[in-house]
């Protein structure tokens, strides 16, 4: 065991910088030491572990965030990020300029849901924290990163809920419709499970009549039960492993439950069948070193077969976490691409 | 920024060390590499600091780490990787070196998977040792020659309890209570757990010197505005720019068109309710004050400093109706512990002794671990009480009395002291033995620990006070020094800014103090008082922030960047707080009744307590700092055996 992990990491270090390599180790590892064999999870001392990074109301880079109560029942939080308002004094915001449409013009509005394999990170962790102010940058756009409730804790649906609440409550915030027609032109955006739960709450707003400009789907979960060949041929040799998915997997999922469950497998033998809903058009970015590529292409795949309109973007030398850090074409021609989807739905 | 793609080999993965410098990233105030002291800029951005000349070694770490922990599929594995977690106490995570040496560490001192630690310490055997042979008496001492107003009195315990007295009233410290949704303390002996003797050679220094990096925070850090927005309401956020704006006009002086404001935000808020009706009241309050009375003026109501009774009440229902406080204290007492850990004789000298609400906790711990309690002397010191002069002695009556019961050596000193200032080194020196920290004969030195809770930011309103105080503290050459201070910027800026600050901060204080009451109320009356007089408590500090200015603005709030500097400046190398502590406060404040929203946070080796996302107190944990040319962490090693 020991002699294949050193091959592994050798392969591993030298398809990525150095830094990126440290800072997705360091994940790994801190996350072996919260998944327990029985299926509970350290939650005490993810949080603890976790980089955290207050909201700002002062500009940084343009952009100011702000977290709001969304559902003071359930504690259900979001941060948005906005384009900072035109305002004579830098050091502070007025509240009120916060909820002001940043652009007479029609301006995207995406619903950010950050990854974390369902268990892990929230809106206020550094890394996501990050991302979505670089949307912001990026497009002129409004972000809302929700804090989903997350398993074990939470399991299925809980997480599409929050989605969904979220995705409610935008619609009815009158600043959030923008341009001369008050349209939401919304988009739903995660990486990871975020990329899941954009997908399953795209399908209910197909379903409710909510209308979504696009999705943007950057490595999303999706498995099955069938072991496919990028999972056995990847195994363990870019910072993921089968048995890490499954335990997430079986953490997420209904008691009982096994990976072709729906939630999972949305294309497989117990998948909603699309083609009749006004399902909204898909941005896919899958990374070649991903192992659990071929269920993202089979998804990609699947949206086609139901005639849904989806573009693929196949990063080759791509691992996990090529977006959090601005050190790579991937991260670059990524953003344009997310860019150039979100400009031209909007 | 797009890079021409690289031939297929590497298939468009190539890197760019120089987008880092290039890249405005996320406009954190990071300039070049070197201006961080060499952090990666990337990692750092994500609240990670590795030096880039050491990301190498820290890869190497890493891996080193992974096949310690072998491939997480081997049955056999599990349960290291089980014991990392459970039992390893983590420490500072920022700090990814650091944070692997531990585990690494723990990992060597204990070479097969430990079978789990039990959750608590067993009951400890009567002490075998017979108890310190000290002054059975009490005794007073005279007033001392010094400040007019400090006075010394002393009360020792003697070692076989005589009955308790009758009038020992167990309310005013944190007595347990039945579990009626309250969050109990001190009587939980498993809520403090007092390490093992290993764990005191880890007592972890931070490695990253709080020098240059600190100075950039603390400019960050005034910029920064979290806020948590609970009511979007309009009328709420009218109400909010109608403050601002008058705040404005204030800050410019026209006092007109600030009084009209004052006025308009008087009729806004009648059509407000809950938390936000109350903090523009306070703030709406503070800004007639100011308005109507510009030259500097002891404001009734403005400081804690008018009626120390009064304000030793409004802390103890503030205590009461929020976990603040009583984290505050528990992740203070934990530290100590810690840094107490193996000593034989103690002193805790309390900045702030009130009713003494911290330090039940603390002697139960010390009480029960492992080879029994130290000889245990506190020094309590407050301010002048004229009206109750025995309030200082009688909280220290009361925790003798406790120490009885419990079987600790205890003695006692009380301080009156109009200000932190007036303390002198001798002062806080052992009457017995006449020395602090050098113990004669064969007495092991005394292990002190200084504590203060609230009490640091008030010096700032005199220019060197602060100094003096540290001064003073680093004479006594203690092992710990806990501060727990709001965390919030209330001290710097203009008058806008500070309010801007203030503003959001005590509404997100107001806030939580509404679901928590609810819940006590429902759970055993009452929580609408305590509430209620938290929220007079709370006003006041408001009122001190916005309608004073020079030395009667005392409330001088500043952020943790801010207190690193101090601190560093001062001589004190920060002490990481761990992930025990942590979850313990996590787990303690889930039991807390209208405790859903409350978060604890990790941040460069202190704990915060927040409402939500935004931290309101923080707690942070220092030692002096090793002698210039040394190793600071092979001192603090060296110093711990």
């Amino acid at each position: 065991m020991a002699g294949s992990n050193e091959v592994n990491a050798n392969e591993c270090r030298m398809v990525v910088p150095l830094n990126t390599w440290v800072l997705i180790s360091n994940f790994k590892l801190a996350y072996n030491m919260l998944r327990r064999p029985d299926g509970t999870f350290d939650r005490h001392l993810a949080e603890f572990l976790d980089r955290k990074v207050p909201a700002n109301a002062a500009p940084v880079n343009g952009v100011v965030s702000f977290d709001i109560l969304i559902d003071r029942t359930n504690n259900l939080l979001a941060r948005i990020y906005r384009p900072a308002p035109p305002n004579p004094s830098p050091a502070t915001t007025p509240l009120a300029d916060l909820h002001r449409p940043p652009s007479p013009d029609p301006f995207p509005v995406i619903i950010f849901f950050h990854g974390g394999s369902f268990a892990h990170s929230s809106p206020n962790t550094a890394i996501y924290d990050s991302l979505c102010r670089r949307f912001v940058s990026l497009c002129g756009a409004v972000v809302i990163s929700v804090d989903y409730r997350r398993s074990p804790e939470y399991r299925y649906p809980c997480a599409y809920d929050d989605g969904w609440a979220a995705l409610k409550w935008a619609s009815t915030e009158p600043w959030l419709h923008g341009g001369k027609d008050a349209k939401l032109r919304v988009f739903l955006c995660g990486d990871s499970s975020g990329g899941n739960i954009a997908h399953h709450v795209a399908v209910r707003a197909a379903e409710s009549g909510i209308e979504v400009s696009g999705n943007i789907l950057l490595n999303p979960m999706f498995g099955g039960n069938h072991r496919t060949e990028s999972e056995k041929r990847l195994d363990g040799k870019y910072f993921v492993t089968i048995q890490d998915r499954d335990w997430y997997w079986k953490a997420y999922l209904p008691e009982g439950a096994d990976r072709d469950h729906p939630a999972c497998n949305p294309f497989g033998p117990n998948g909603v069948n699309l083609e009749e809903l006004p399902f909204t058009k898909s941005l896919v970015i899958v990374a070649g070193l991903d192992l659990v590529q071929d269920w993202q292409l089979a998804y990609a795949d699947g949206l086609k077969t139901a005639g849904k309109d989806v573009k693929l973007v196949y990063r080759e030398q791509a691992t996990i976490g090529f977006y959090l850090l601005p050190n790579t074409d991937h991260f670059y021609e990524v953003m344009e691409e997310i860019k150039n989807f979100v400009t031209s739905n909007l | 920024m797009k890079r021409e793609h690289q031939d297929a080999v590497d298939g468009g993965g190539s890197w760019h060390p120089e987008a880092a410098a290039m890249e405005d990233e996320k406009g954190k105030g990071t300039m070049g590499a070197e201006e961080d002291g060499g952090d990666d800029e990337l990692l750092a951005a994500l609240g990670y600091k590795v030096r880039s000349s050491e990301m190498a070694d820290v890869a190497q770490k890493l891996e080193q780490l992974e096949k310690a922990m072998g491939s997480s599929t081997a049955a056999n594995d599990d349960a290291l990787v089980s014991h990392l977690a459970s039992d390893t106490v983590h420490y500072n995570p920022s700090d990814i070196a650091t944070w692997v040496d531990n585990i690494l560490w723990e990992l060597n001192a204990s070479p097969t998977p430990l079978a789990p630690r039990p959750p608590s310490p067993p009951p400890p055997p009567p002490p075998a040792v017979p108890l310190q042979n000290h002054h059975h008496q009490r005794h007073f001492d005279l007033p001392l020659a010094g400040p007019e107003q400090s006075t010394i009195t002393t009360v020792d315990l003697p070692t076989a309890p005589r009955r308790l007295a009758d009038n020992y009233d167990p309310k005013p410290l944190p007595a347990p209570h039945a579990a009626a949704g309250r969050i109990v303390y001190g009587s939980d002996a498993q809520s403090v757990v007092a390490p093992s003797p290993r764990d005191r050679k880890r007592m972890k220094v931070c490695s990253s010197p709080p020098s240059s990096s600190s100075t950039t925070d603390a400019a960050k850090s005034d910029k920064a505005l979290p806020v948590v927005v609970v009511d979007t309401q309009e009328a709420g956020i009218r109400l909010v720019h109608a403050l601002m704006a008058c705040a404005e006009a204030v800050q410019q002086e026209s006092l007109k068109a600030a009084d009209a404001l004052v006025k308009q935000i008087t009729v806004l808020n009648t059509s407000q309710g809950g938390a936000m009706r109350k903090v523009a009241g306070y703030f709406a309050e503070a800004l007639t004050r100011r308005i109507y009375r510009p030259q500097p003026h002891r404001g009734v109501g403005c400081s804690s400093r008018d009626s120390a009774a009064l304000d030793n009440i409004l802390h103890q229902h503030f205590y009461e109706s929020s976990p603040y406080l009583k984290f505050a204290h528990f992740t203070a007492n934990q530290a100590i512990l810690e840094a107490f850990a193996g000593c034989r004789r103690v002193h805790v000298v309390d900045f702030g002794m009130r009713q003494g609400l911290q330090w039940p906790a603390l002697l139960q711990a010390l009480a029960l671990r492992p080879g029994g309690p130290p000889a245990f002397r506190l020094t309590g010191i407050g301010p002048p009480q004229p009206d109750h002069s025995g309030a200082l002695q009688e909280v220290g009556w009361k925790l003798a009395q406790l120490a009885g019961t419990i079987r600790i050596d205890f003695r006692y000193r009380g301080l009156v002291a109009a200000s932190l200032a007036d303390l002198e080194p001798h002062m806080l020196l052992d009457p017995n033995t006449g020395d602090c920290s050098d113990g004669g004969e064969d007495e092991e030195p005394e292990a002190v620990a200084v504590n203060s809770v609230f009490e640091l930011h008030g010096l700032l309103a005199r220019p060197g006070a602060l100094e003096k105080v540290l001064g003073t503290v680093r004479a006594v050459q203690p092992r710990i020094v806990t501060v727990v201070e709001q965390e919030a910027n209330h001290n710097g800026g203009t008058f806008v800014e500070r309010f801007t600050e203030a503003l959001h901060y005590y509404s997100t204080m107001f806030d939580s103090l509404e679901g928590g009451a609810l819940a006590a109320d429902a759970a055993c009356g009452g929580g609408r008082r305590d509430q209620a007089l938290s929220e007079v408590y709370l006003g006041r500090q408001i009122c001190n922030v916005v309608s004073c200015e020079g030395v009667e603005r005392t409330e001088r709030h500043e952020a943790l960047a801010q207190w690193r500097a101090r601190m560093g400046r001062a001589g004190f190398d920060p002490v990481a707080i761990g992930s025990n502590a942590f979850k313990q406060a996590s787990m303690l404040l889930a039991l807390f009744a209208g405790g859903d929203g409350y978060r604890v946070e990790e941040k460069e080796g202190c704990l915060t307590l927040g409402w939500h996302t935004r931290p309101l107190i923080a707690t942070s944990a220092w030692r002096v700092a090793a002698s210039a040319g040394g190793d600071p962490i092979a001192a603090a090693a060296a110093a711990a055996l």
